[in-house]
């Protein structure tokens, strides 16, 4: 399926879970935060939400901020 | 004036140091940690951005987690307006645990000055929603009561430009929000110096929120314990009570019975 993730277009080749994903992306699971299609999908919720062809997602981190 | 003594109380939670850190601007991830480490800190504040797989290190998670004693205040850069605050906020604490959010809603790039309508609107959603809120805002005595009156844990008021070492340029509005304040008040942005932020402690803030000014620095972790000096002597100070100015001379020593 086709997703939408940080702005850029990505075939995702996994049965649309969140693991897989965040695994494609080399993101570490308890590093990350996830929207989809705008929504917070939170992490306790990962392993029931299934991701869809054309969903926008946005994995998010901590970075330097003051 | 406030005589407040011991820890800083934020919402429920208590800290022995009143230097908050920014992590932000550091050439490096270690030389970040040991200046967090220098200061004494035990609150720092993060940003919430996409994760960058090209970037992997730029993951402040693992560092961070590794700290004692220091727990992270996210904050809402980026975003501009409540809404994205809001947002932003949420997934801060997903991702952090930590109740603490710094409200952030800077919409213009070139002064970065707080948005006061969207950070008020954002606060109070916060607050009700159960976050310990520590807005930054502009050094303005009647936002800063509102902000209060809907729950916010602390307020933040600007002492120059974010990024611009302007010192203390707001000290006359600050000192203004400090005389009406229940809660604690911790400048945020433009300190430059050491002793401008014992000046802000001397004043009567109760914390100061120091990034570009320890992170721009030669020696990063040596400026972070300059600087927690500086808040712990000004705080000291504040304490031990100022004398009184007087705009004549008053003599230190007897101007009588000299040599008879």
């Amino acid at each position: 399926m086709n997703l939408m993730v940080n702005g850029e277009s990505l075939e995702h080749n996994g049965d649309g879970s969140v693991g897989v994903l965040l695994a494609e992306l080399g993101a570490a699971p308890d590093h990350s935060a996830l929207t989809v299609n705008g929504d917070l999908v939170f992490s306790k919720n990962w392993k029931t939400h299934t991701l869809n062809d054309g969903d926008t997602v946005e994995v998010l981190t901590f970075v330097g901020g003051g | 004036m406030k005589l407040e003594t011991g820890n800083l109380k934020l919402g429920s939670h208590e800290f022995g140091s009143r230097l908050i850190l920014g992590t932000g601007k550091f050439s490096n991830t270690e030389t970040m940690i040991r200046a967090i480490e220098a200061s004494g800190t035990e609150l720092v504040t993060v940003a919430l951005r996409r994760f960058n797989r090209e970037k992997p290190d730029d993951d402040l998670c693992a560092p961070l987690a590794k700290l004692k004693n220091v727990t992270l205040m996210p904050n809402t850069s980026g975003a501009m307006n409540a809404k994205e605050a809001v947002r932003a906020a949420q997934l801060g604490r997903e991702l952090s645990g930590s109740p603490f959010v710094k409200v952030e809603i800077h919409p213009n790039p070139h002064h970065l000055m707080p948005d006061a309508i969207e950070t008020y609107i954002a606060a109070k959603e916060l607050a009700a929603d159960g976050f310990i809120v520590l807005p930054y805002i502009p050094a303005d005595p009647v936002l800063a009561k509102k902000l209060e009156d809907v729950g916010c844990a602390a307020v933040m008021p600007l002492g120059a430009a974010i990024g611009s070492g302007g010192g203390l340029s707001t000290a006359d509005m600050i000192q203004l929000i400090i005389r009406d304040s229940n809660i604690p008040v911790i400048v945020d942005a433009g300190l430059r110096a050491p002793s401008e932020a014992a000046r802000a402690m001397e004043m009567g803030c109760d914390a100061c929120l120091v990034n570009s000014a320890i992170a721009a620095a030669t020696d990063p972790a040596a400026m972070a314990k300059a600087f927690a000096l500086g808040v712990e002597t000004g705080f000291a100070a504040r304490n031990a009570g100022l004398m009184p100015k007087s705009e004549v001379a008053v003599a230190s020593s007897p101007l009588t019975s000299f040599l008879g």
